[in-house]
């Protein structure tokens, strides 16, 4: 069987040797959300191997994955799987499946406080998520509480360099890498 | 006297304020100075390597440039500011054309990578030192029965040596008995507590950060203890999320430090899960105290 072509793209944008695998399955079986996968860990590093590129990058497991790194940990054959997750991420939102994905939605939400703050407005940040979805009273009573104890920051600050860090987010996150 | 530079990060600007607050208090009693990094920006925490890993690295040169200019040691409490910064760090010092893009991206900054991060149990631990902390102790702690809880990022950055072991590390451990605590033993230091998917699916970290607590209950603890405003804040709202579990009250490192050298912690207020049974637990040490 030729090499495919899959397995060459995630091996060059992750810069993570993914043909050592050998679906020992530890990544799968540390995991923490694995039981919320429609692919789990395992299977998917299975699935780049066999170059099911389709299957991957449908998958909604890299946006489930909490980005804890306890797969790349225990890994006995160094694969960073957290990190080829991280570049499925990238994959799936350059292909425009990720569109209507929440965790990509709140992420671009994050990018964008911080193109033009410097920093994140957690309150903006979450109340522009929040409108967005029209869950305008989700975690209401949670919030509140959080008001009252000082848990919610009110004001925003921004930096003296936000106009050129802004102009460089801007060029720089819809491209990917290099 | 020793100065360090010093990263917050965006949480103990807003959400973790009094995180901010106590650490500063803590530090400046053992004469550790601070100095803000100027106009430091985000660290892009999970969000920007999910865009780019270019962008990642540009976001935390642009505070490696800052840092290496004062030639200090970085502090940085928050554990994605930790992982993201030292992880870019040595991508830069060690990677030619990444040195090479953030420099272009970011000029006439520039970064070298060669800044020394710190988490803060790798401060106290270096610059403090635990003879030190242990002669320090004012105030009787052993009621409080603590769980050390380090979660994902302070030891799990890949390509990156660890200071402390990767799934059973014990710095925090150290602190805390230097400090008086009782360290409960407990297999969850370095579960996950959720991250950031409390705002996109709230059931994900009710089902993480519930799971952590009813494993510190079912230990017999009475506190737990973090380093990373994520994880407190989130093991925090289990008090909204998971109220089928009494909750044990969850508390910054430094909060600890408080107890132990103040008698009482400041943020107390700042606590969804009220701290001030653990609080009117401590005691005055005789001859020592205020």
């Amino acid at each position: 069987m030729p090499r495919p072509s899959f397995l060459d793209e995630i091996e060059t944008r992750s810069g993570v040797t993914v043909s050592v695998c050998y679906q020992c399955c530890r990544c799968t079986n540390g995991c923490p959300v694995a039981e919320h996968m429609d692919i789990v860990p395992h299977r998917v590093i299975g699935y780049i191997l066999s170059g099911e590129r389709e299957k991957v990058v449908a998958s909604a497991s890299p946006w489930t994955c909490l980005q804890c790194a306890t797969c790349s940990l225990r890994c006995p054959n160094g694969i960073d799987v957290a990190r080829v997750f991280e570049t499925l991420r990238q994959i799936s939102a350059a292909s425009g499946l990720a569109a209507k994905n929440d965790v990509r939605h709140f992420d671009d939400l994050i990018i964008d406080s911080v193109e033009r703050h410097g920093r994140l407005a957690e309150m903006e940040t979450i109340m522009r998520y929040r409108l967005s979805k029209r869950q305008f009273l989700k975690d209401a009573a949670m919030g509140l509480d959080m008001l009252k104890k000082g848990r919610i920051g009110l004001s925003s600050h921004d930096i003296r360099g936000r106009k050129q860090l802004g102009t460089i987010i801007r060029r720089m996150r819809g491209h990917g890498d290099r | 006297m020793i100065t360090l530079s010093y990263f917050p990060g965006c949480s103990l600007t807003s959400s973790s304020s009094f995180y901010d607050r106590s650490l500063r208090r803590v530090l400046s009693f053992y004469g550790v100075e601070l100095r803000e990094l100027e106009d430091w920006s985000c660290c892009g925490a999970a969000a920007a390597p999910a865009m780019g890993h270019d962008l990642a690295d540009v976001l935390n040169a642009r505070n490696i440039a800052i840092a290496e200019r004062s030639g200090l040691h970085l502090l940085a409490p928050c554990s994605a500011c930790y992982a993201r910064t030292r992880a870019s760090a040595v991508k830069i010092a060690g990677d030619r054309s990444t040195r090479k893009m953030v420099n272009e991206a970011l000029a006439p900054m520039s970064a070298k990578g060669s800044v020394e991060v710190r988490n803060v149990i790798e401060a106290f631990l270096q610059y403090v030192g635990v003879e030190r902390i242990a002669a320090s102790v004012a105030y009787g702690i052993n009621s409080i029965r603590a769980v050390p809880y380090y979660g994902c990022l302070l030891t799990r950055i890949m390509d990156v040596p660890s200071s402390d072991d990767v799934e059973d590390p014990s710095g925090m451990d150290v602190l805390l008995d230097a400090l008086g605590a009782s360290v409960v033993p407990w297999q969850f230091k370095t579960e996950c507590c959720g991250a950031g998917s409390t705002v996109t699916d709230s059931d994900r970290t009710a089902h993480l950060s519930g799971r952590i607590m009813a494993m510190a209950l079912k230990a017999g603890a009475n506190a737990v203890v973090t380093t990373c405003p994520l994880c407190q804040l989130n093991l925090d709202l289990t008090a909204h999320l998971r109220t089928d579990l009494p909750g044990v009250p969850v508390l910054f490192l430094t909060e600890i430090f408080e107890l132990a050298l103040f008698g009482r912690a400041e943020g107390s207020r700042n606590h969804l899960i009220s701290m001030a049974g653990i609080e009117g637990s401590v005691e005055v040490l005789g001859g020592m105290g205020a």
